[in-house]
């Protein structure tokens, strides 16, 4: 009997895994027992996962852990592969899913069937997609992941959420065949599906089977692509997301971070390979131009589901451009970036609905003709007293203010030092030639799209907040605004141990370097 | 000064010690990371009080904010003390900085990135930060008495600490990026002050458009300092002021400097951007006072003159500087003249000085940046004043229309004398420093230019604007505190509490002592301030009154003059009272900016989306496709190696069932959008073209299960498909005639992606296969994993883990499929029975010997009695093929599909009700049960100290059997199984229930889905 110490990395996987078959064979009718198991396993994840970045922030950068599934030779036997980067990510799973949990627990739990146990199979793809060091293996939680969000996507039911559904689940299918073909093409000319192992044996590729191998890869970064929702690939992911129930919608603001999760492994190990070729320019045009999109979608749209949803697209954008530069401390900061912009933008979904409860429905549509046509009353002269706004409505002030500012990148808060951080990377990552005109356009991009989301958000809640309505104080309860305090918190505490957290990022993407260079 | 080039290949090259080297004899102390030492250089004194005096007002800020709504007197208290204190500090301070040291306090934080926190004082940001602090003491003052008492001062006075904090950061900071963020900070809380009244539009709006240009104007900045920090290769603001030959010189100066002039430019309202800062009126009073005078305003020249030093001294900077301000002047002091609201002249007013003041610092002279900084100074002081009388008068006589107030010095006196000299000073009376400055600044203008056009519009404009400076203070004194009694006020006004009118006394006296005795008030300041931008060879200036007849008091003069007749000429025309500036009043400059922004951010935006994107499945799925294709076409495009012609002795029968196949994958893409049922039926003939080929090629497993799942999801769908909605009529059915472009595209798409497809595998597959896991897996199926049959152990031994995946995605799946189809309900259309019960039902109906619905109970029936009898026969096969699967043909899954279909056969045998009238079936707990027989199975190798899902195998003596294999990899099996049986039952059921649920429907109308939402609003 070995310490379950020596399993951690197969932990997060294993944890919601259980969680969701106890939760399968307990009846509908026991919500509370069932709420009750799904934060308790949520919690244990948590633990888990601190566990890991403990692990792995005490080691160096490169440390990394092999976990041999069944016991075989290593490429042979399915590795899962834990080191600084997966134990991030699988960090940010468990703090979202811990606010996701919470702001179910209100109410939308019992929003339809089998809501719990499909949210931590979630949970359970989410990570085997992080941890996982084999490509078809890779390929079998991708699925997890989106069998498990297809059935959260149309938990709350109504036609909007199968409609959206249904065009997710079309679209997604589609990407997962070019996934399954990628991984056939590159099996049949590399003869393994161990990640390390295929970059290993890239050199001794005979020259006729490089292009097919290059197909191959080719595919399975349009695959990859399409999930991070690249420009024009992409358009699904709005309207899904925005459709989506706002505890689910929170949780998928890390799903499109997968697919640039997976490239970023894949563009590192692949890097000594010479992939960087046409792959990397494809990656910052096609990221500059899902900013591009994202930006005018985020203007363009008027209720905040949706807006937040082309946000998740600006984010992609940015990440997927800033892993083209293949420089350590661009990826450090992206990294922290990616951190900031998921936990953001959960926040954004989670507080759309808050604000939405007691208010008239075309009000949005409002914000937008006051705006054009102004509306100069005359004001009162005994109106020029302040109003108190009531607690509720100042908690979400405070909160949507502070999720406009990390969104837009505004200082001081965590959002503006991510961006500061990349631009003062990308900029300095040249060497000699000075700094090329794609990196100032890109700047020149983030900076705009900032400005653009400041807005956007400005106009919504300026609306939300400032104008008097009739509308009612919207009832919340601490579950729901505790998710929304985690959230921001967590970007506080990450503005706060910026250094620290810095430190740990930087080490992280020298290590994964490093190990692709060694 | 010499500065070391930049290595390239080197982030930010300036590592600290070379910093510190410029630093030399400056006050620093540096704070390292814990564990390092820290360095301290030069004096202590003062250096440590620094980060205090920027945190404190954001503690304070906080401290107040929580403070209850009622907590008046104490909010005020407290803003007050921090006020003092703040203030006290500055001025103990100031013999630090007296001599020219600059004090920094640096803390290490982000060094990779070129970012620490430093703080810094030099002498001009000695000058803002008393500014800052001190007329903010006053403000907190006066805001005690000016707000209501049913206003929540813990909130207002939070804001404006909060503002005042993000003020004195910018003025102290010595980094480039703190300066942004601090930048920023200024136009989020003057966000919150001007909308503090945010119930009324007007501060709304003006809250709105002063964050939408301001920001702009901040990341503007960010931009700007990322471009001046990559030139000179650090983001600290002493070495970049150390090198502003590298920065004029290189390539990207002028961006550099468009960028960061944007920032200043809307920071302090110049043409094209002030039209925000009248609207910016709409704040309480307090605020408008404050931030057009110490702050907000004065953080743009502030700007301009930090990095004076460094942009300046350019033609470029010459030009847009000095004429924007210029433009700023005029236009400024012209509006001014025509507003009928006090603030609104007074804003307008500001506007035109803030012109005076970038003017002044475009002039590329030394003197002229002497000037400017001492306007600064002057203009703080006055305006501050006037805007708290204005406010007095507002609060006293419950209007600011100057058309309605007349004649107030009989009832307020004092804070009219007050008001007057402010005025005074504003127009440039002698005697005030208005004067002074502005004799400064006539002085300069005056400076012959070899360009013509500069050489008169300088001085032309320059005695113009102040000329009509005089007006407009005239026009605001005469208007509001001479003249006839008012006429149209609903209370008499009176005098205000003594200390609401103490701030503008304060000021007021500042203005008379300055504009008397300059050399002994302000001048050492002065010097010590504009000494910290020139360097130590500071150019010769006098501050004393009288400096003889030069061209600067002839223009003094005239502008006096000129604006006292200016003043009598249009007498009749403001009497006439109307609300805009005449030649220019139809150009609303928020208007214009309002539109443009919803043009942009809304109309364009939109447009751009629907060009960009699209919301429709079909386009999506085809840019999916295509673009996959095209990155499998670019790298292979150069050829993919030799292509071996296919082998002669290909097997003519073979290649018809491929003919076959092929034909009805064609057929089904065909039907698939006019007839599904067609489709669904042609895609089963591709399917079991394919298992065919399995069992051709000797891969029996892969034929098995190809069988059975093209079985099992053609019943599903089938069952599905009664529930969509039905075919298209049949004028559109015939694919051939009704082929468009776009038809058209996507079969040349899908013939290319597809063929791609297919040559790739072909290569693939005539290629020598390379020397993988494959042989190891071949080798070691029997030894190591104690099964014959390869497939089988690869499935549940050495790939285990992704049949574990793949068995919880298949228990997902069902589980989704039953949660959406719990809610679902058939659309009205597929309610009714099907055409062909309908036609039975007439069929019998007609006829004696029929009841109606024998047909249908007697549909199948000798059919229906052999599934009944077979069930029993399936469920031993299935059994039989879980057991030998491990070692011939067979396996979990197989075997779990084939239970399916025995299930499957009996609900279509007996229907819904007979078949769970006697089979109870929980599929729900065999999903759960086999997910957790798998994972246990799994999970038990730790008990061995072995990882997840290590197998092991050994013979066991069974007494009928004899000696059988058992490998734990069974279990595993039977796992697989279990969940498999539920899975596909789970859908059945789901789809299945679907026909109970609309023949219950029937009696009732067809009413519409109820989702949960909709159901809890309800």
């Amino acid at each position: 009997m070995t310490a379950i110490v020596d399993h951690l990395v197969i932990l997060p996987i294993v944890v919601p895994m259980l969680a969701g078959v106890i939760l399968t064979l307990i009846n509908e009718r026991h919500a509370a027992t069932k709420l009750a198991i799904n934060i308790s396993a949520t919690l244990l994840l948590l633990v888990v996962s601190l566990l890991l970045l403990w692990k792995f922030g005490t080691g160096d950068g490169s440390l990394t852990e092999v976990y041999r599934l069944g016991n075989w030779p290593v490429p042979v036997a399915i590795t899962l592969v834990g080191d600084r980067l997966s134990a991030v990510m699988v960090a940010l799973v468990s703090f979202l899913a811990l606010g996701c949990i919470s702001y179910a627990a209100a109410r939308w739990h019992r929003g339809g069937s089998h809501f719990n146990t499909l949210f931590q199979l979630l949970l359970m793809g989410l990570n085997g997609a992080f941890l996982t060091g084999d490509l078809f293996n890779l390929f079998v939680f991708f699925e997890v992941m989106l069998a498990a969000s297809y059935g959260l996507l149309l938990h709350g039911s109504g036609n909007a959420r199968v409609r959206a559904g249904l065009h997710y689940i079309a679209f997604n299918l589609a990407a997962s065949s070019l996934f399954l073909l990628g991984v056939s093409l590159v099996y049949a000319v590399t003869g393994t599906l161990n990640m390390a192992d295929i970059a290993a044996r890239l050199p001794t590729v005979p020259a006729e089977s490089r292009s097919l191998l290059e197909a191959g890869l080719a595919l399975l970064g349009i695959a990859f692509l399409g999930k991070a929702a690249m420009w024009p690939i992409g358009f699904w992911l709005p309207t899904a997301y925005a459709a989506a129930s706002p505890p689910a919608a929170a949780l998928f603001a890390i799903m499109s971070k997968v697919g640039v999760y997976v490239l970023l492994r894949l563009s590192v190990l692949l890097g000594a390979y010479g992939a960087e070729g046409f792959g990397h320019e494809w990656l910052l045009y096609g990221g500059m131009a899902t900013i591009v999109f994202g930006t005018v979608g985020f203007l363009s749209s008027q209720d905040l589901p949706r807006m937040v949803g082309f946000g998740v697209l600006v984010s992609s954008g940015t990440l997927l451009a800033m892993l083209s530069y293949g420089d350590p401390a661009v990826t450090a900061s992206a990294v922290y970036y990616l951190v900031i912009s998921t936990l953001t933008i959960a926040c954004l979904f989670l507080l759309s609905e808050l604000l939405e409860r007691g208010r008239a429905p075309e009000a949005d549509i409002l914000a937008v003709t006051l705006e054009a046509f102004g509306d100069e009353q005359e004001v009162e002269r005994e109106q020029e007293v302040g109003i108190t706004i009531p607690a509720t409505m100042a908690t979400l002030g405070i909160s949507f203010a502070l999720c406009a500012m990390l969104l837009a990148g505004m200082p001081p808060l965590s959002g503006f030092l991510a961006k500061f951080m990349m631009m003062a990377a990308v900029i300095g990552s040249d060497t000699g030639a000075g700094v090329g005109a794609s990196t100032w356009v890109l700047v020149a991009l983030l900076i705009v799209s900032g400005f653009a989301t400041m807005l956007g958000l400005l106009r919504t809640g300026i609306n939300r907040f400032w104008v008097p309505s009739a509308g009612e104080v919207p009832l919340v309860r601490v579950v729901e605004i505790g998710p929304i305090a985690l959230f921001l918190g967590l970007c506080v505490a990450l503005l706060v141990l910026a250094a620290p957290a810095m430190a740990y990022m930087e080490n992280m993407a020298e290590g994964l370097y490093a190990l692709s260079a060694g | 000064m010499a500065f070391p080039a930049r290595p390239p290949g080197q982030r930010l090259p300036l590592k600290l010690p070379e910093v510190t080297a410029i630093l030399q004899g400056s006050a620093t102390i540096v704070w390292l990371p814990v564990g390092q030492t820290s360095t301290v250089c030069g004096t202590m004194s003062g250096v440590a009080l620094l980060p205090f005096i920027i945190l404190l007002p954001f503690i304070g800020a906080l401290a107040i904010w929580l403070l209850p709504a009622r907590a008046r007197s104490s909010a005020s208290l407290l803003a007050g003390a921090v006020a003092v204190a703040l203030t006290a500090s500055c001025l103990w301070l100031y013999g630090s900085v007296a001599d020219g040291t600059v004090l920094r306090n640096e803390l290490t934080w982000l060094p990779q990135f070129g970012l620490n926190l430093v703080a810094r004082m030099d002498g001009l940001s000695w000058l803002f930060a008393t500014m800052i602090a001190g007329i903010g003491g006053l403000i907190v003052l006066y805001a005690h008495y000016y707000m209501s008492p049913k206003d929540s001062m813990p909130r207002f006075l939070a804001f404006l600490l909060a503002f005042k904090g993000a003020m004195l950061g910018i003025v102290l900071s010595g980094n480039l990026i703190q300066i942004v963020a601090f930048w920023e900070l200024t136009s989020v809380f003057s966000f919150l002050l001007i909308g503090y009244w945010h119930h009324t539009s007007a501060a709304r709006d003006g809250a709105r458009m002063a964050l939408v240009i301001t920001g702009a104007g901040g990341f503007a900045l960010f931009g700007g300092m990322l471009l001046l920090g990559h030139i000179v290769g650090s983001y600290d603001l002493d070495v970049v002021l150390a090198a502003g030959d590298k920065v004029r010189s290189d390539p990207l100066y002028t961006p550099t400097l468009l960028l960061i002039l944007l920032a200043a430019f809307t920071k302090s309202a110049q043409f094209p951007f002030q039209f925000w800062l009248p609207r910016a009126m709409a704040a309480p009073t307090p605020v408008s006072a404050y931030l057009h005078s110490a702050t907000m305003v004065k953080a743009g020249v502030f700007l301009l003159t930090v990095f004076w030093p460094v942009l300046a001294g350019t033609s470029t900077w010459f030009w847009i500087v000095t004429y924007v301000g210029l433009a700023t002047l005029l236009l400024g002091a012209y509006s001014a003249i025509f507003q009928q609201d006090m603030k609104g002249l007074l804003a307008y007013s500001t506007v035109s000085h803030l012109g005076l003041i970038t003017t002044l610092l475009g002039m590329n002279s030394q003197l002229a940046l002497v000037a400017a900084v001492f306007h600064i100074v002057n203009h703080a002081t006055f305006k501050a004043s006037l805007f708290m009388a204005a406010g007095i008068i507002d609060h006293e006589a419950g209007t600011r229309d100057i058309r309605k107030l007349s004649g107030l010095y009989r009832y307020m006196p004092a804070t009219a004398t007050l008001a007057i000299v402010a005025s005074a000073a504003m127009a440039g009376v002698p005697l005030l420093n208005g004067f002074l400055s502005k004799e400064m600044f006539f002085g300069e203008t005056a400076l012959r230019n070899p360009i013509p056009f500069v050489d008169v519009s300088l001085p032309a404009v320059a005695i113009v604007a102040s000329l009509f400076a005089v007006t407009y203070s005239l026009r605001f004194v005469h208007g509001v505190f001479f003249g006839p009694p008012p006429t149209e006020l609903d209370r008499v006004p009176h005098e205000p509490p003594a200390l609401m009118r103490r701030p503008i006394e304060i000021l007021v006296l500042i203005c008379l002592l300055v504009g008397i005795i300059p050399g002994l008030t302000i001048g050492p300041f002065l010097a010590t301030a504009v000494k910290s931008v020139l360097g130590p060879d500071m150019p010769y200036y006098s501050l004393s009154v009288w400096h003889g007849f030069n061209w600067a008091l002839a223009m003094s003069l005239v502008a006096l003059a000129g604006g006292v007749i200016l003043f009598l000429l249009l007498q009749k025309y403001l009497a006439r009272g109307i609300e805009a500036p005449p030649f220019i009043g139809h150009i609303v400059g928020p208007r214009i900016f309002e539109r443009l922004l919803i043009l942009l951010s809304v109309r364009w935006a939109k447009a751009a989306e629907r060009l960009l994107g699209t919301r429709r499945l079909q386009p999506q799925l085809v840019l999916l496709v295509a673009v996959a294709t095209l990155a499998a076409a670019i790298p292979t495009l150069g050829g993919i190696g030799l292509l071996p012609l296919p082998p002669t002795t290909f097997d003519p029968g073979l290649a018809l069932v491929w003919v076959v196949g092929m034909t009805c994958a064609v057929g089904a893409a065909v039907q698939a959008k006019y007839h599904r049922l067609v489709a669904l039926m042609l895609l089963g003939g591709a399917g079991l073209a394919t298992s065919i080929t399995f069992v051709w090629y000797s891969a029996p497993d892969l034929a098995l299960t190809q069988l059975l799942v093209e079985v099992v999801t053609t019943i599903l769908i089938l069952l599905g498909l009664r529930w969509l909605p039905q075919r298209l009529e049949t004028s559109e059915i015939d694919p051939f005639r009704r082929f468009s472009l776009h038809r058209l595209r996507d079969l040349a798409l899908a013939t290319i992606a597809g063929g791609g497809i297919a040559l790739l595998s072909y290569a693939v597959m005539t290629r020598d296969a390379p020397d993988g896991i494959a042989r190891f897996l071949l080798e070691n199926a029997y030894t190591e994993g104690g099964g014959r049959n390869v497939v089988n152990v690869i499935l549940v031994d050495f790939r285990a883990f992704d049949t574990f995946g793949e068995i919880t995605v298949l228990g997902i799946v069902a589980l989704a499929t039953y949660a959406l189809l719990r809610r679902f309900r058939p659309a009205a259309d597929s309610i009714p029975r099907p055409e062909q019960q309908r036609v039975q039902s007439a069929f019998e109906s007609q006829r004696d010997d029929h009841k109606e619905g024998t047909i249908l109970s007697e549909f199948l029936y000798v059919p229906s009695v052999l599934m009944r009898w077979l069930f029993p026969v399936i469920v031993t096969f299935a059994a039989f093929l879980l057991l030998r699967g491990h070692d011939l043909p067979g396996g979990g899954f197989i075997a779990g599909i084939t239970l399916a279909i025995g299930f499957i056969l009996q609900y279509l045998a007996g229907g819904t009700r007979w078949t769970e009238e006697r089979l109870r079936i929980l599929p729900v707990y065999w999903i759960g049960t086999g997910l957790l027989l798998a994972l246990v199975t799994g999970a038990a190798s730790w008990l061995f100290g072995y990882p997840f899902l290590t197998t092991s195998f050994q013979y066991v003596d069974v007494p009928v059997l004899g000696r059988v294999p058992v490998a734990s990899a069974l279990l595993f099996d039977i796992g697989v199984f279990i969940l498999v049986v539920g899975a596909t039952v789970l859908m059945l059921i789901a789809i299945a229930h679907q026909s109970l649920r609309s023949a219950k429907r029937d009696a009732q109308p067809p009413g519409k889905t109820a989702p949960m939402i909709e159901r809890e609003k309800a």
